[in-house]
């Protein structure tokens, strides 16, 4: 049986990303979300999330950008967790090249607070240097999840 | 020893609002300072700071992006406003601000 709160699987993971540009990567992993029956419109989403973009950067610094859209069709919020293979250009906040990529999708009314609760707390997170550095070390999907899920 | 207060807002209110609350706790522990952080998010307002708790603080950061709601609740306090970004850039020069801010320096 599925547990109560697994919030993630191994299908939020990708690894070996082989996106090309940051535009590249959103719209790769949107697929992903598409796939795993968060979103029902992978362009729209892909299109959203380059607007909020470009109001200001998601690219927080330390190879970790956390790009983001809001949706209608959506019921579940969810994310998509990436390590891209090479590092991208996201003008990040500290210049940093990006690696690590949180790709985030929420309702926009708001429908589950449990998952949202999640995201918020796993952005909390990312300003922790040593989980952070944890999460720039791991390199399998099971030990991605485990930090991911702590 | 400061007493901060502060609110976070991001636009989405999905992940800079939390993150920017995080730095925030992460640097004025570092500083050993006090500090209490009201978000507005999308899941509402939590942590809603109490009239003692701001009464009692000798400044506040607004890390925010966007309107917040009971902002009438500051009048008359020590306010430094920042954006969402700045706070995760560098959590540490924005609690030096706030304590400046409290010791009379220029900004």
């Amino acid at each position: 049986m599925e547990k109560q709160n697994s919030f993630l699987t191994k299908d939020n993971i990708v690894l070996n990303l082989d996106a090309k540009s940051r535009e590249d990567a959103i719209a790769q992993l949107s697929e992903v979300l598409y796939k795993n029956g968060i979103i029902t419109d992978a362009d729209k989403f892909t299109r959203d999330v380059l607007k909020r973009e470009s109001m200001t950067t998601t690219g927080i610094g330390k190879h970790i950008a956390i790009p983001h859209g809001k949706s209608t069709a959506i019921k579940v919020p969810s994310m998509v967790f990436a390590k891209n293979k090479t590092p991208l250009k996201w003008n990040s906040l500290d210049g940093s090249k990006v690696t690590m990529i949180f790709l985030m999708a929420v309702s926009t009314n708001n429908g589950d607070k449990e998952h949202l609760k999640m995201l918020a707390h796993l952005s909390g997170k990312l300003m922790d240097d040593s989980f952070v550095s944890k999460l720039n070390k791991a390199n399998k999907t099971k030990d991605i999840l485990n930090l991911l899920e702590d | 020893m400061t007493k901060i207060v502060a609110i976070t807002a991001c636009i989405a209110g999905i992940a800079h609002t939390y993150m920017a609350a995080a730095n925030l706790k992460k640097y004025a522990k570092k500083e050993g300072d006090e500090i209490k952080v009201e978000t507005q998010g999308a899941m509402g307002i939590e942590n809603k700071l109490s009239s003692q708790d701001i009464k009692d603080a000798d400044v506040v950061i607004f890390a925010v992006d966007t309107s917040i709601s009971g902002k009438e609740r500051f009048v008359g306090k020590k306010v430094l406003k920042i954006g969402t970004s700045e706070v995760i850039k560098d959590g540490d020069s924005a609690i030096k601000k706030a304590e400046d801010l409290v010791n009379g320096k220029k900004q």
